[in-house]
């Protein structure tokens, strides 16, 4: 690929001769021609030719050979293969030159017009249709359904359990606790149905004891705690 | 009511449409096609209108002035596209001013194989090849993306377009025959 890229950039043998002849500031006419041969040549020698591109660099380099042998030597030369044609083709080439400079700028100016851009169009996939549906299909499929819900619901459910409760626990205790002088929390926590409970059973406890409502007291490590109203 | 058809046609094709397509599907005759494209051409294609008619290769297509290229590029978030090499460059010319042309006929004036150079310029979308029935070999042109990315609607607005193409000198030198007898 790297050579490819070279080839595309490498310029033609019409322009080696015209960057010479305009090097020289010759006019383009046979003699000037003949009289930048040896450059020509020179050229090829010190550039690496793409193989491609060399018959093409050839043929120019035989005519301006013919053209400068025809220059030293006084021979009629044969009218069908006119070596003038070269000249007349460089002179052609040039014009085209010129006017690739308009064309450059303007390609390289931004002054760019834009197409109207369509959307792609996008092709709706058509799913596949189920027919025979009865009504313990969709019975089926719904509870499949909720079965995939239902892990999400159970964390729910503990989450407002959980909330709801130490407010309501705290007033439990405290109506119980309004209602006898005295109560221990094993017998609160006896109704507590997990270890969570019990927890939250402790917390509304503290909070109690906080406020100033009840007064515990506990006579060893793990005895019993014992709750007293505070009058 | 005509005009207003092709015009409404070529708003909602976006892409360039053959005239001659025009013709065909509308029922009309080229002279009446080519009235209402040109009465288009004359309201769309001012100073101050933001839509212009492009016209290239029996193609038309609507798109957008030029002039403003740089801020619909910018907010189309469009960037320059890679620079031309002067082979490139070149051979593009060749075909502006002379397509439809054939290879030999572009070689003839390079005096250089262009091969591989008019095969990456029809892959970055600038030419377009076709088939010519008499010549019995492909013919290349420039495409409606080139005329956008050089920001002209037509090509015989580019200077000394016409004396391009009726040069007597580069009719004789594209008719002689190639090297073939040497």
């Amino acid at each position: 690929m790297a050579f490819e890229l070279k080839l595309e950039t490498f310029d033609g043998p019409l322009h080696v001769l015209l960057e010479l002849i305009q090097g020289e500031e010759l006019p383009i006419t046979e003699v000037s021609l003949g009289s930048v041969t040896q450059k020509y040549l020179e050229y090829m020698n010190t550039h690496d030719v793409p193989p491609e591109e060399l018959a093409d660099f050839l043929v120019v380099a035989t005519k301006l050979l013919l053209l400068k042998s025809q220059a030293i030597l006084p021979i009629e030369a044969e009218p069908e293969e006119d070596p003038s044609t070269l000249a007349l083709q460089l002179r052609l080439y040039k014009e085209f030159v010129d006017a690739s400079r308009t064309l450059e700028e303007r390609f390289d100016s931004t002054n760019w017009s834009f197409e109207r851009a369509t959307p792609d169009v996008v092709r709706l996939e058509i799913g596949e249709v189920v027919t025979n549906l009865c009504a313990e299909d969709l019975r089926e499929a719904f509870s499949g359904l909720l079965k995939r819900l239902e892990p999400f619901f159970k964390l729910q459910t503990a989450a407002l359990e959980r909330v709801v409760s130490v407010g309501e626990r705290l007033q439990e205790i405290h109506e119980a606790i309004l209602s006898r002088t005295k109560m221990t929390f094993r017998q609160i926590a006896s109704s507590g149905k997990s270890k969570v409970d019990v927890v939250i059973s402790f917390l509304a406890l503290l909070e109690l004891v906080k406020q100033r409502v009840v007064h515990v007291v506990q006579s060893g490590v793990f005895d019993e705690i014992e709750i007293k109203r505070v009058d | 009511m005509l005009t207003t058809t092709i015009e409404a046609v070529l708003f909602a094709a976006a892409k360039p449409i053959k005239l001659s397509d025009l013709r065909k599907h509308l029922d009309l005759s080229e002279e009446v096609v080519r009235e209402a494209i040109d009465d288009i051409t004359r309201r769309f294609n001012t100073e101050g209108s933001g839509i212009h008619l492009m016209e290239q290769n029996g193609a038309v297509q609507f798109v957008s002035n030029a002039s403003v290229g740089e801020d619909v590029a910018k907010f189309l978030r469009v960037e320059a596209s890679g620079p031309l090499t002067r082979p490139s460059l070149e051979t593009l010319t060749i075909i502006v001013y002379r397509g439809p042309i054939t290879k030999p006929e572009i070689e003839m004036i390079r005096g250089v194989n262009c091969s591989l150079i008019l095969r990456n310029l029809l892959i970055r979308g600038f030419i377009l090849e076709e088939q010519d029935k008499e010549r019995l070999q492909p013919v290349y042109r420039v495409s409606h993306e080139f005329l956008q990315a050089i920001g002209v609607n037509r090509l015989d607005v580019l200077p000394d377009y016409e004396a391009f193409r009726t040069n007597e000198k580069i009719a004789e030198l594209l008719s002689r025959e190639p090297e073939s007898d040497v």
